[in-house]
Order: structure tokens, then C-alpha cells, then sequence
């Protein structure tokens, strides 16, 4: 065992935390969050560095008995899946305190603190090869994020902050039961990686995968389950947001590919159609949902549901490029569905008003701003020489090779995403400037600049460029996607 | 008896004979007492509790059986014992300040505490149904007063007569229970019962006294459906007592219900039925009426009320893990919910009862560092990791599911949740609400000393959990 990087990743966070504890005034508690995240994507990008792509086994492994008597382990490791993931929410971490620097004036410590805490919780879901630790992890992100949506959130945020946290809560129990179970089943022990390689029957598969099912669902989220998330979004700060949109929805999306898949070969391969089949509905319907809204943030948050239904449609096309895909598209979508939370935060801080209604002719106040909407309204319309362009690409061609209809139904879905994302831009920049009229808009600053600038270079470097993005998942995705096919098929 | 084992009786017994004698002794110090001298008596209080804690860890190393088989000094015995003497001074150290707002620090308050204490430890160490019943009436007498110890006040009478009343009704029934039993088998020792009884589990007659003595047993843990007396006592006793019956007499009830329902006798009867059907019940009805509740000690009751419900599924469970399970839990439970109990002892000062949870609308805003603790607390009692509450639920569920009782864990989950939100409730007010009064609590450094503890352990359990779990798991009887 080596140097503990991951751990330090993880843990960085949380001494952040603490010392912001101590902290008196509210730019030292800014500055100090600020350095405490850009140091911890620092250590990502060192961790990158040394990144093999070219296994699909676990690296940087870090294993210490917990509970011995239950089989528990502190057990942190990443491949090429997690690593996309945890160098995502390092990324995001620090574009979040930028985003709440004006926007948060009360409380600020309280606030970073929950922020830093909160990082360092879904760098620990993404690193956890324990499934105690993972499920601990998953749960206690619960306190920071209802804190943060309930404390710092709009209007509604009381309301909102409760069905978040008992919609989340609800699902994840019943998971909770199922690790248990296949604790059992699977000779006792908690590790991820031995559990994945014990054959369950059918029967034991078909009961987790449901259990599992409704919590990762919820997470995503999946149509019928997503009702909380336009709530929580729409009241939650802007950084509360970009951590929803950004990190915490794609965890129901990884715990498919770390459980659902390898754990539960037959019983994936068996529900595959239905998976498809809400996947499907979910990108229509959050389309259409999205299509109706007069609310900027609520739109946006519509729209995740119809960027996530790709995301698990490709993830059970169970072939390659699905798969594939499916992943990429998780990265693309925390950062440009982040970044358009990003830019309703912005101008909703100069306005208070989500309203489209109430826009019209930003281009001529904030021309940077609007040029900067403009890229990544055209990347979450999947434009080619963006990056969802090539995760979208990757998605139908997997899904079309898995089901013609589901394949059909998400093209429909594209189209969709087009005209709400053009109408939105098109009400919002363009036309007569009716709302500048009555505000004083000013243009965006070097703070904002500089959250803006790192998220358009990855909108661009995915576009133009994927292959190394794709080096790093194709590995590991290779190798699931053996496992499910060389168990799965079996019946 | 001869000599020799009455010698060998009296050291298994020696952590009971220190807390009765340093009773009397306080009963006796107590009347020379000068006004503003209240505080000799908490510290000799605890110094009692402590003398009983070291000579019951040096008595810990091996099972000793004492006054012909009515008393056992055993690891299981220990482990509770523990958290009796955990409950025991954490209350005293509450009660300092509190007793002298309310007025109630006479030295009978602490002399009854150490009685009811030392009824609680006879509990966890009976291995006759009569012992068991002179630890049993030992801490409800004692309870049964301190409940009433607010004279003035009507809640408080009205409390302590409704105890004392269901209290012996309870009681006597599991009297009852235990005549039939020895009618039946001739003897009231829990081992000898088993060896005799040999023939139809479905004895009729014995199904009765098993059902009285379940009823009887149940009633003190507070479990359904003789949890009428919990919201109402709870409600009128003084806070301090609450938080003290919450925990000490509650886990005390357990070491009870656990051995007697774990014995062989009683493993047979299929009695697990009836225990599972009232754990269902219980936590179903003290999760969902803590919904509707403005009181914050009326909740905390039906919150009691819940837990014990979960505790009573590691008891269907049984088994090795389903035993610790119980013990862990209780454990915890001392932790986090004293912890809770502890703020809320503290808020009481001048006209301020504490006692309304919209009344802590803002407590975030002006007091943070206590807002966080209760927030430690509350999410302990929801269980959610990585508290300590949250590692005493998984503990038991895993026992649940290792004896194949998937569906009992999954309807333990769900109630949790709905329980759940009562507690994230709490947490809304004294953070999402603005504060409509200045908070001034009592924050003594004894009160600061105890809510620092609590909170150690709230979150040490939860972090590193394998000490304890071994502790208990090694703590098992017979195991």
C-alpha cells in the first residue's frame, strides 16, 4: 500500500472544513473554501497524472480492516469510471464556492462548510470499494445537501428541502436492505470487488436489482420517481444546483455501473428492456415537461431528466458504445447542465427573476454573458464540436443496435431538446431588451469569468477531442461489459 | 448457604451493595445539609456511581452465580450495567442546575436515583422471575416518585399517579405470570424452567403465563400496546427523570426481556410471533403519532416509544447478533438520546420551559455551535450515517436478515423513515426559521461537560464502531 492519495482527496474537504470552523470573517472563510478546493483538484489532477489507462483494475488501492467482526473495510480505490467521476466533482468544487461568493451572504461559514463537507462525501461515494462505506458516504450526503437547499434555498426551500430528503431517504433504505441481503449471499463480506465476482441466483438477482432499482432511480432521476428534483432544484442556491445537476444525479447513474451490472449480470441483461423503455419515456418527457416551462432553473432542471434518460439508456443498451457513451455523457452533463446553473444563478443574482417572460434582449447589456450561453445552451443541444454531441452519438448509435424504438423515441427526444433550449435562448438574449429597461445589467466579472472559463474548455476539448477522455474510461467499460455479457447471457 | 457462598454472593453482589449503602448513607448526610451545600450531593452521588463502576469491572472476569441461583454476575450483566451507571451520572450531572430552577434538589431526589439504579443492576443480573421482580418494583417505586417530584405542578402529579397506577397493574400481572409459570413447572429459575418444561409447546396454561409475563415485561420497555403511561409521564415528569427513564429503566427492561424471552422455555413457545407483532406495532404507532406532536418531551416519548419498537426487532432476531444488536442499540440510544434530552435541560430557564418546539424557532442563528449539536443528535436518532444511530440500526437489521426475516427489516426501514422526518422537522426549525426570542440556556460547565461527552460518543460509535460491537458481541450470555 502507497501513499494514501485517495484518502487525501477525499479527506482534504473535511480539513478544510474544520479549519474554516475557526475562521471569523467571511472573505478569510471564502478565500480559505476556495484554496481548500483548488488544492483538491490539484491532488486530482496529480492523481490523473499517474493514471493507468490501460487496465481495468482497481488503482491506488487503500484497504484497512473497519469493523473486522462484520467483514467492513475502509476500502478506497478508483478505475476508469470512478476516475472521470472524482476528477468531476474536483472540478466543480471550486466553480461552487465561486458561484456562492456574492450570491451567499449570510452564514458563509456554515455554508462552506457544508460545501466542503459535502465534496468530500461524493469523492467518497465515487472511491468507496466497501459497500458499508460506500452506503455511508451515499446517506450522509442527505445533512449537507438538505442543509444547503433548506438554509440557503428560495422561496419554497423548506418544502423543497423535505421531499429531497425523504425521497432520497425512502429509496436508499430499501437499498440499504439489499446490501444486507447480498452481504449474506455473498460470503459475508462487504467488498465490492469480491462481491462482484460471486454468481447469485436469479431469483436473489431479480429482488436486489428492484431494491437497488428504486434507489439509484430516485438519484438519477427516473420517470416516475423524479418529482423532487424540479423542486429541489429550482429552491436550492446556485451551487446547490450545480452540485444536484453536476455530481449528485450522476450517483444513481454510477451505482448502476458499479452494482446493478456487474453484481447483477442476469437480472440486468433480463430488465434491460424495461430500463430502456423508461429511459426513453423519461427523455420525451422531461423534454416536454422542459418545453412547457416558463421558469428558467426549472427548465434547466426538466432538461436533466431528459440528458439523464440518455445517460441510462446508453448505460443499458449493454453494448460498447452505449456504454461508452452513457459514461461521457455523465461527465458532459455535470458540465454544461452545471454551467447553465451556473448562468441562471448569474443573472437571476442581477435580477431576481427566473421568469422568462421577463428577458428579452440580454445580448445587447451582457453581450460576454449571452456569447457564453450561447455555447453551452448549442452543447446541451448535443451541436456537433460539443461535448455531448459525441456522448449523444455514442448513446443512439448503442441504442438503436439495442432497440429500434428506444433508439426512435430518444432522437424524438434530441429534437425536443432543441426547442427548448433555442426557445429558452431566443426569449432570454434575443429580441427588444425589455428587461434591461429595468435593471442595470452588468456584464460578467473576472470571478465569474473565471468559473465560466474551465467549464467552456471542457464543453470543447470533449467535442473536438475525446479521446482522452475516452482512454480513460474504455478499460474499465470494456471489462464490465464482459462481465455482464459472459454472465448475463447465460440463460 | 453455607459460609463460604454466602461470601462468594456477597462479592458477586458487591457493585449492588456499594450503590444501596452509599444510598442510605446519602439519605443520612442529606438532613445535615446547610442551604447552598446541594452541590456535595451530586458529587457524592457520583462518586458512588464510580466506586460501583470500578469494583464492577474488577468483579468483570469471570461468571459468578450467587445466592443459589437468583443472581448472576456475568458479562451481559456488566455490559448493562454500564449503561445504567452511563445514564445514572450523566443525569446527575444535568440535574445539578436544572434541580435548582425547578426547585427539586432536596437529597432525596439523588438518593431515589441511586435506588432506582440499583434496582435496574439487580434487573440486568436476575436469573429468577422473583429477583427480577424485586429489581423491577425496586426501580419503578423510585421512578413512580421522582416522576412526581414537581409538586406544584399538576402535569407532574397527574403523571406520577398514572404511573403508579398502570405501573402495578403491570406488574402485578406479570406476578401472575409467574405463579402460573411456577405451577407449571415448579420452580421460578429461568435455567431450571427450561429443564423441566420437555413436552407440548403449546402448553395452554403456559402460553397464558408467557403472555402475562410478555405483558408485564413489554409495559416497562414502553412498547405497544402498553405504551399508554410513556407520553403522559414523560410529559409531566421532571426533564431530567425523562431523560433518565428514557434510557436507564428502559435498557433495563431489555436485559430483562432478553433474558427471559431468550431462554429456552420461551424460545420454543413461538412466542417470537408475538414479539415481532409488537415491534411492528410499536415502532409503526410511536413513529407515526411523533408526527403530530408541538411538545418536544411528548415527542421525544413517542420517539422512545419508536426505538424500543426497533430494539425489539434485534430481540426477534435472537442469536448471538440479535442479542448484541439490542445491547449496542441501547447503548447508542443512552448517547445520543441524553444528548438530545441534555439541550433540552439546559433550555430550561427563567420563564423558558423549552418545552414547545416552535420555541427553538432560530436557535441556529444565535447559539450555532449547540444548533449543530442537536443537529448531531437528531440525525443520530434518524439514523443517519455516519452517526452512531445510524450503526445501531444497520447492526440490527443485519440480524434480521441473517435469521431470514427480510420483509420484518424491510418494514423497519420504512418506518424509520416516516420517523425520520419528525426529527429533520426539528432540525428545520432551529435552522431554516428566524429566531423570535433570545435564547438564554443554562450552560453550566457540568451541562457543557455532559453534552460534549454525549456528543463524543454520538459520533465516535458511528465512526469507529468495532470496539463497541465486539463489547457487545463478547458481553452476549452464553455466547
Amino acid at each position: 500500500m502507497g501513499f494514501p492519495l485517495l484518502s487525501l482527496i477525499v479527506f482534504t474537504p473535511v480539513a478544510g472544513a474544520a479549519v474554516l470552523m475557526f475562521l471569523r470573517r467571511d472573505d478569510a472563510v471564502r478565500w480559505t473554501a476556495l484554496g481548500v478546493t483548488i488544492l483538491d483538484l490539484a491532488l486530482c489532477l496529480a492523481m490523473l497524472a499517474s493514471f493507468d489507462t490501460t487496465t481495468h483494475e482497481m488503482q491506488f488501492i487503500e484497504k484497512r480492516p473497519w469493523v473486522p467482526a462484520l467483514g467492513i473495510t475502509y476500502a478506497l480505490g478508483i478505475d476508469g469510471i470512478s476516475a472521470l467521476f472524482v476528477f468531476l466533482t474536483a472540478l466543480l468544487g471550486w466553480i461552487c464556492v465561486l458561484a456562492s461568493w456574492a450570491a451567499i451572504d449570510r452564514k458563509v461559514k456554515e455554508f462552506m462548510v457544508s460545501l466542503l463537507v459535502m465534496q468530500a462525501l461524493m469523492l467518497g461515494v465515487f472511491c468507496a470499494l466497501d459497500l458499508f462505506l460506500f452506503y455511508v458516504f451515499w446517506e450522509a450526503m442527505l445533512i449537507p445537501m438538505y442543509l444547503i437547499i433548506g438554509v440557503w434555498g428560495g422561496e419554497g426551500r423548506v418544502y423543497a428541502a423535505f421531499k429531497f430528503f425523504l425521497y432520497t431517504l425512502a429509496g436508499s433504505l430499501l437499498f440499504l436492505i439489499g446490501i444486507i441481503v447480498l452481504y449474506f449471499h455473498g460470503g459475508e463480506t462487504f467488498d465490492i470487488l469480491a462481491l462482484t465476482a460471486q454468481d447469485l441466483p436469479f431469483q436473489v438477482q431479480s429482488w436486489l436489482f428492484f431494491a437497488f432499482l428504486i434507489a439509484f432511480a430516485v438519484k438519477v432521476p427516473m420517470v416516475p420517481v423524479h418529482t423532487w428534483l424540479p423542486d429541489a432544484h429550482v429552491q436550492a442556491p446556485t451551487a446547490g444546483s450545480i452540485i444536484l445537476a453536476g455530481v449528485l444525479l450522476k450517483m444513481g447513474a454510477y451505482g448502476f455501473l458499479r452494482f446493478s451490472l456487474p453484481m447483477l449480470p442476469e437480472a440486468s441483461v433480463h430488465y434491460s428492456t424495461l430500463m430502456l423503455a423508461l429511459s426513453a419515456l423519461a427523455i420525451v418527457y422531461g423534454g416536454l415537461l422542459a418545453l412547457a416551462q416558463d421558469d428558467l432553473k426549472k427548465l434547466v432542471a426538466y432538461s436533466s431528466i431528459s440528458h439523464m434518460g440518455f445517460v441510462t439508456l446508453g448505460i443499458f443498451a449493454l453494448n460498447l458504445r452505449g456504454l461508452e457513451g452513457g459514461i461521457l455523457q455523465m461527465f458532459n452533463h455535470g458540465v454544461t447542465t452545471g454551467a447553465l446553473f451556473l448562468f441562471v444563478g448569474l443573472i437571476y443574482e442581477r435580477t431576481h427573476t427566473r421568469s422568462m417572460a421577463e428577458y428579452g434582449g440580454l445580448m445587447k447589456a451582457a453581450p460576454v454573458y449571452t456569447a457564453f450561453l450561447a455555447l453551452f445552451v448549442l452543447s446541451a443541444m448535443a451541436l456537433p464540436g460539443t461535448n455531448s454531441f459525441v456522448g449523444e452519438l455514442l448513446v443512439l448509435s448503442g441504442g438503436f443496435a439495442a432497440d429500434l424504438a428506444a433508439g426512435a423515441t430518444a432522437v424524438l427526444g434530441a429534437l425536443l431538446g432543441a426547442a427548448y433550449l433555442l426557445g429558452m435562448y431566443r426569449k432570454v438574449a434575443l429580441g427588444p431588451a425589455s428587461v434591461g429597461a429595468r435593471f442595470s445589467i452588468r456584464d460578467v466579472n473576472a470571478r465569474e469569468m473565471a468559473a465560466i472559463l474551465p467549464l467552456a474548455v471542457f464543453v470543447l476539448w470533449v467535442g473536438l477531442y475525446p479521446k482522452p477522455f475516452l482512454d480513460i474510461i474504455d478499460a474499465s467499460a470494456k471489462h464490465l461489459l464482459m462481465q455482464v455479457h459472459a454472465k448475463g447471457s447465460g440463460q | 448457604m453455607t459460609a463460604a457462598a454466602l461470601f462468594q454472593s456477597v462479592l458477586a453482589s458487591l457493585p449492588e451493595i456499594v450503590v444501596i449503602t452509599g444510598a442510605c448513607i446519602l439519605l443520612i448526610l442529606g438532613q445535615f445539609l446547610r442551604k447552598g451545600q446541594e452541590p456535595f450531593l451530586v458529587w457524592a452521588s457520583v462518586a458512588v456511581v464510580l466506586i460501583a463502576a470500578f469494583v464492577t469491572l474488577m468483579l468483570a472476569g469471570e461468571v459468578q452465580r450467587a445466592y443459589t441461583g437468583m443472581f448472576i454476575a456475568d458479562r451481559f450483566a456488566v455490559f448493562f450495567k454500564f449503561v445504567f451507571y452511563l445514564a445514572t451520572v450523566l443525569t446527575f450531572l444535568l440535574s445539578r442546575r436544572y434541580a435548582e430552577i425547578e426547585g427539586i434538589g432536596s437529597s432525596e431526589y439523588y438518593v431515589l436515583l441511586l435506588l432506582a439504579l440499583s434496582g435496574m443492576m439487580i434487573m440486568a443480573s436476575a436469573t429468577d422471575l422473583l429477583s427480577v421482580y424485586v429489581g423491577v418494583e425496586l426501580m419503578a417505586i423510585c421512578t413512580y416518585v421522582l416522576t412526581g417530584f414537581l409538586r406544584r405542578e399538576q402535569r407532574s402529579n397527574e403523571a406520577a399517579l398514572k404511573y403508579v397506577i398502570l405501573g402495578s397493574v403491570s406488574t402485578g400481572i406479570f406476578l401472575y405470570g409467574v405463579s402460573l409459570v411456577y405451577g407449571l413447572t415448579g420452580t421460578t429459575q429461568l435455567d431450571a424452567m427450561a429443564a423441566v418444561v420437555t413436552g407440548d409447546p403449546l402448553d395452554p396454561g403456559l402460553l397464558l403465563a408467557v403472555v402475562f409475563i410478555v405483558a408485564g415485561l413489554v409495559f416497562k420497555v414502553g412498547a405497544v400496546p402498553f405504551h399508554m403511561w410513556v407520553p403522559d409521564v414523560y410529559e409531566g415528569a421532571p426533564t431530567t427523570i425523562t431523560a433518565f427513564m428514557s434510557v436507564g429503566p428502559k435498557a433495563a427492561g431489555f436485559a430483562v426481556i432478553l433474558r427471559v424471552f431468550l431462554n429456552p422455555l420461551f424460545a420454543t413457545s413461538n412466542v417470537w410471533i408475538i414479539v415481532a407483532v409488537i415491534a411492528v406495532v410499536t415502532m409503526a404507532l410511536g413513529s407515526f403519532v411523533a408526527l403530530v406532536q408541538d411538545n418536544f418531551k411528548r415527542l421525544l416519548a413517542y420517539s422512545s416509544i419508536a426505538h424500543a419498537g426497533f430494539a425489539i426487532f434485534g430481540v426477534v432476531a435472537g442469536g448471538t447478533d440479535g442479542i448484541a444488536s439490542v445491547m449496542l442499540y441501547l447503548l447508542i440510544y443512552s448517547f445520543m438520546n441524553l444528548g438530545i434530552f441534555g439541550i433540552v435541560i439546559m433550555m430550561r430557564n427563567g420563564d423558558f420551559s423549552g418545552e414547545i418546539i416552535e420555541d427553538y424557532a432560530g436557535f441556529a442563528k444565535s447559539r450555532p455551535g449547540l444548533a449543530l449539536l442537536m443537529l448531531l443528535y437528531l440525525f443520530s436518532l434518524a439514523g443517519i450515517p455516519p452517526t452512531a444511530g445510524f450503526f445501531a440500526k444497520f447492526y440490527v437489521l443485519v440480524a434480521l436478515v441473517e435469521r431470514g426475516f427480510v420483509m420484518l427489516a424491510v418494514i423497519a426501514v420504512l418506518l424509520s423513515a416516516v420517523a425520520a422526518y419528525f426529527y429533520i422537522r426539528i432540525v428545520m426549525v432551529i435552522y431554516m426559521r428566524e429566531p423570535e426570542r433570545a435564547f438564554d440556556p443554562a450552560l453550566t460547565p457540568l451541562v457543557r461537560a455532559t453534552l460534549a461527552f454525549t456528543a463524543v460518543g454520538t459520533i465516535g460509535i458511528g465512526l469507529f464502531p468495532a470496539w463497541f460491537l465486539r463489547l457487545a458481541q463478547h458481553s452476549v450470555f452464553g455466547g
